[in-house]
């Protein structure tokens, strides 16, 4: 450990070389709030929310930009500090849906959450930005609004620095600047691959769930419950946003960065393909054929003898190598461990693959 | 290492002939730059976004001499047109441009020709390069040591003395050094380095070429303002003649890069990312550019106007040209533009006061009401401080500041609320759009304006709160400067802003 310290409000800490004084700040338990951050992205100090003051420093400095050094002395509780915190939040306000129920219409609204404990500087007059929407973008799963666009770019940063897909990018400048693809495309006609993550790191809800939104009720009145996506073996965990009331998952949601494997990413899949849950064809119960050729519904006893029954009268007529298994890339290692553990011990062949395998 | 192929994104979009559906794939093609980002590239400057539209000039001095109504009556004719901020011809107020015309500029006033002037621009423009000779028989440590000697500081509106960005870069220990020429001149009311490109290119090639030398810099880039076509012609060829009379180093390479249309490209971080073709969004300071700036290697950013000094202080010594000054050194170039007889160009020994510059301008036109003594961002101040010193420190001490001395001058036919609109509608649309306190608050301080002219007394009772987060919260100039017009018009003219009932 380094011999240089620093203080933040008073207390003194080690220096630790490359780190920000958000993150020195954090190994504290000193709260600093944000809108423009996210650990997994490069800061850029746009929201200016984050500003502290720093001795011997004229303006204030963004702690989730400036690095600490041997010696600085942080205040990060002042009334010059929460000035700003109360007049970067009224300014947001005043760019963005003001209304609360509104602005909580689908996701959570980070500007609201923020005015409940810092407080603002009063509610100003909207400004009407002329920042343009996407209205042509006819993608299924990814609406852009743009009256509550911040302009804090995490989406486009997100999408550019850990999806390395760049399909989205800020455009125009001034209060023109808005979130764009090129030539205004829909998303399905650039690069994008529909991760979603626009949306996991959008602070007020302009990117948002197209079926979420229409459905129409807000993420904060759906109940998460945590499980792992079984799309692939990756594991990611995703937390399904459940409507107690009408016994439906509404939307998926990555569970926050840095508290789970994948942490906050998911992919088309894990967010988007989830329609098939309450789909009206879809398989809730075992179903045997009769003669007839006729499905009914049985009990998984009768089920299970029936497919017991068929695999061993093809290795009785043909032999064990006559039969082959093939799993599901949505299966979970210890699933396809007990799955070749059947194809071998149980019915005697190697003729055993896993459909993510090649 | 950065992606030198992102640097041709700019230029590939110009020669597609701007901005259409299908240029921003190609140049993506092209380049290997998403295309995505090509496309928030190019929406980002005026000159890509719209690169045909005859602009018609609404800053201070053309709104002055009734742009508005050559805005109105060009609509009224239905003939295409783009309302931009300041064409930096304020001299020939009201200006237009067009982007496919020769827009020629008429003779503009200079001050007469005398060696006791840095820059000289009425003075015979040579290749005699005794700057840069003696620069090369003496070294770096004397090149930098009559900087220092000499007091001369950044003309670009900064006031940075020269001398620490020169021994800045010269310190680094990385050999890749660059040396940029910011010609990126678009403060409303500033026209001089347009002035100095075309009366003493020879000055400005010397003094780059000093610059160099003394920092080991083996290419040079100049980063001329888009809408001076001819100016950055004549750099050019000033360039080559220089390079054919022999009296340059053929070991150093030169660019000239055409800005695109955005006035926050004269900030000298936007103008890096401008040339390593991304939107010119400021960047974070520190690291500064002596130290990471083109490509992340220690650069040299001066202004045009910093850079002609280079010469003549080589030549007739540091103490000269510190001499020339009354309050501050050497001598500066004073842009006078809006109600003055000759609008012009005039060098004057530093801290020259502002009723001896009206003077130099021929007096005002009609009674003096007030003046903006450095461009939009240093506010107004009333007649009765015509006696103020006009350098760095004087104006900054009330309140305003020298900038990029484009002095404009009104007269009491002015609405100040008015003439604070103008520079209001300036800002909101050459603010970058990255930090919040500036994208929204120029937004918050136009509407206020208006809707105070519109006969809302109360429309300005948020300005109190919205100013200071404004000038403490923006990442650069431009949000900390952009309600001061607003603030120094209510300052000290606080009865046009009483109430709103304008008759």
């Amino acid at each position: 450990m380094s011999e240089q310290t620093l203080t933040i409000n008073g207390v003194s800490i080690d220096h630790r070389p490359g780190e920000t004084i958000l993150e020195a700040a954090r190994r504290l338990d000193i709260d600093i709030p944000t809108l423009c951050h996210d650990d997994r992205i490069e800061p850029v100090a746009a929201c200016r929310i984050c500003l502290v003051e720093v001795e011997g420093s004229r303006l204030m400095q963004p702690s989730c930009h400036s690095k600490t050094q041997p010696d600085m002395v942080i205040t990060t509780e002042s009334q010059r500090v929460s000035r700003n915190r109360q007049f970067s939040l009224s300014l947001h306000m005043a760019d963005t849906v003001s209304d609360r129920t509104i602005a909580e219409d689908a996701n959570p609204n980070r500007l609201f959450e923020l005015a409940d404990i810092h407080g603002t500087a009063g509610l100003w007059p909207h400004v009407d930005s002329p920042r343009q929407g996407r209205p042509m973008d006819v993608n299924r799963f990814i609406h852009f609004r743009e009256d509550r666009c911040i302009g804090c770019a995490l989406c486009t940063r997100y999408c550019d620095e850990i999806e390395g897909v760049t399909a989205i990018t800020l455009a125009h400048r001034g209060a023109l600047t808005t979130i764009s693809t090129a030539d205004e495309l829909s998303l399905t006609d650039t690069t994008c691959e529909l991760c979603g993550g626009c949306i996991a790191v959008c602070p007020t809800g302009a990117m948002t769930e197209k079926a979420a939104l229409a459905y129409g009720k807000p993420e904060k009145e759906l109940e998460k419950i945590r499980t792992t996506c079984n799309f692939c073996g990756v594991g990611c965990q995703l937390d399904l946003n459940v409507d107690r009331d009408a016994n439906r998952i509404v939307k998926v949601t990555p569970p926050p960065p840095g508290t789970t494997v994948n942490d906050g990413n998911l992919c088309v899949k894990g967010r988007f393909a989830n329609d098939f849950i309450h789909h009206k064809d879809r398989l809730t119960e075992p179903l045997v054929r009769d003669a007839d050729g006729v499905l009914r519904p049985t009990s998984w006893d009768e089920a299970l003898d029936r497919v017991v029954e068929g695999l061993q009268g093809v290795v009785t007529r043909h032999g064990p190598h006559s039969l082959g298994f093939v799993s599901s890339s949505r299966c979970t290692g210890e699933e396809n461990y007990l799955f070749q553990k059947m194809s071998r011990a149980a019915f005697g062949t190697h003729n055993v693959h896993q459909c993510a395998a090649t | 290492m950065t992606d030198r192929r992102r640097e041709e994104v700019l230029i590939r979009i110009e020669h597609a002939g701007g901005l259409a559906t299908g240029v921003s794939n190609d140049v993506h093609a092209e380049t290997g730059v998403p295309e995505a980002d090509v496309y928030g590239v190019a929406t980002f400057y005026s000159l890509l976004k719209h690169p045909s539209e005859i602009r018609v000039c609404q800053g201070l001095s053309c709104h002055l001499a009734g742009s508005g109504e050559k805005i109105d009556a060009m609509s009224a004719t239905d003939t295409p047109f783009l309302a931009a901020a300041c064409l930096g011809r304020c001299d020939e107020a009201p200006a237009s441009w067009d982007p496919q015309g020769e827009n020629p500029l008429p003779e503009v006033h200079l001050t007469a020709a005398s060696d006791e002037l840095a820059i000289n621009l009425a003075g015979v423009d040579s290749l005699s390069y005794e700057g840069l000779a003696a620069a090369q028989d003496n070294g770096a440590d004397w090149v930098i040591g009559e900087l220092e000697e000499s007091g001369v500081t950044g003309r670009g509106g900064a006031g940075f003395p020269a001398h620490i960005k020169w021994r800045g870069v010269a310190n680094q220990p990385v050999t890749e050094r660059y040396v940029v020429l910011n010609a990126d001149e678009g403060e409303p009311g500033t026209f001089k380095d347009r002035e100095v490109i075309l009366k003493r290119p020879h000055l400005v090639v010397e003094g780059l070429a000093i610059a160099a030398q003394a920092l080991g810099a083996n290419d040079i880039y100049c980063y001329v303002r888009g809408e001076f076509g001819a100016v950055r012609d004549t750099l050019e060829a000033a360039m080559e003649d220089a390079t054919t009379a022999g009296a340059l180093d053929t070991a150093t390479t030169w660019h000239f890069v055409d800005g695109h249309g955005a006035y926050i490209c004269g900030e000298e971080t936007a103008l890096l990312e401008s040339l390593e073709g991304r939107r010119g969004m400021p960047r974070m300071k520190p690291p500064f550019p002596v130290e990471a700036g083109f490509r992340g290697a220690p650069t040299l950013i001066q202004n045009v106007e910093t850079i002609a000094t280079i010469p003549s202080i080589l030549t007739r010594g540091g103490a000269w040209f510190r001499d020339l000054g009354r309050t501050e050194p050497g001598t500066k170039l004073y842009c006078v533009s809006g109600h003055v007889q000759r609008p012009g160009v005039y060098e004057a020994p530093m801290g020259i006061s502002m009723a001896e510059l009206i003077d130099m301008a021929g007096g005002v036109v009609g009674t003096l009401k007030a003046f903006s003594p450095g461009g939009a961002s240093s506010g107004f101040l009333p007649a009765s401080m015509i006696n103020v010193a006009l350098d760095f420190g004087s104006l900054q001490k009330v309140g305003s500041m020298l900038g990029s001395a484009g002095v404009v001058v009104l007269n009491d036919t002015v609405d100040m609320a008015e003439a604070a609109l103008v520079q209001a509608v300036f800002f909101e649309d050459e603010s970058c759009g990255q930090c919040a306190p500036c994208r929204i608050g120029t937004q918050l301080v136009r509407q206020a304006i208006e809707r105070f002219r519109r006969g809302d007394s109360d429309a300005l009772e948020h300005i109190a709160e919205i100013a200071p987060g404004m000038e403490q919260g923006s990442i650069c100039g431009l949000g900390q400067a952009a309600s001061l017009p607003l603030l120094s018009a209510m300052k000290y003219f606080p009865n046009e802003f009483e109430s709103s009932v304008h008759t």
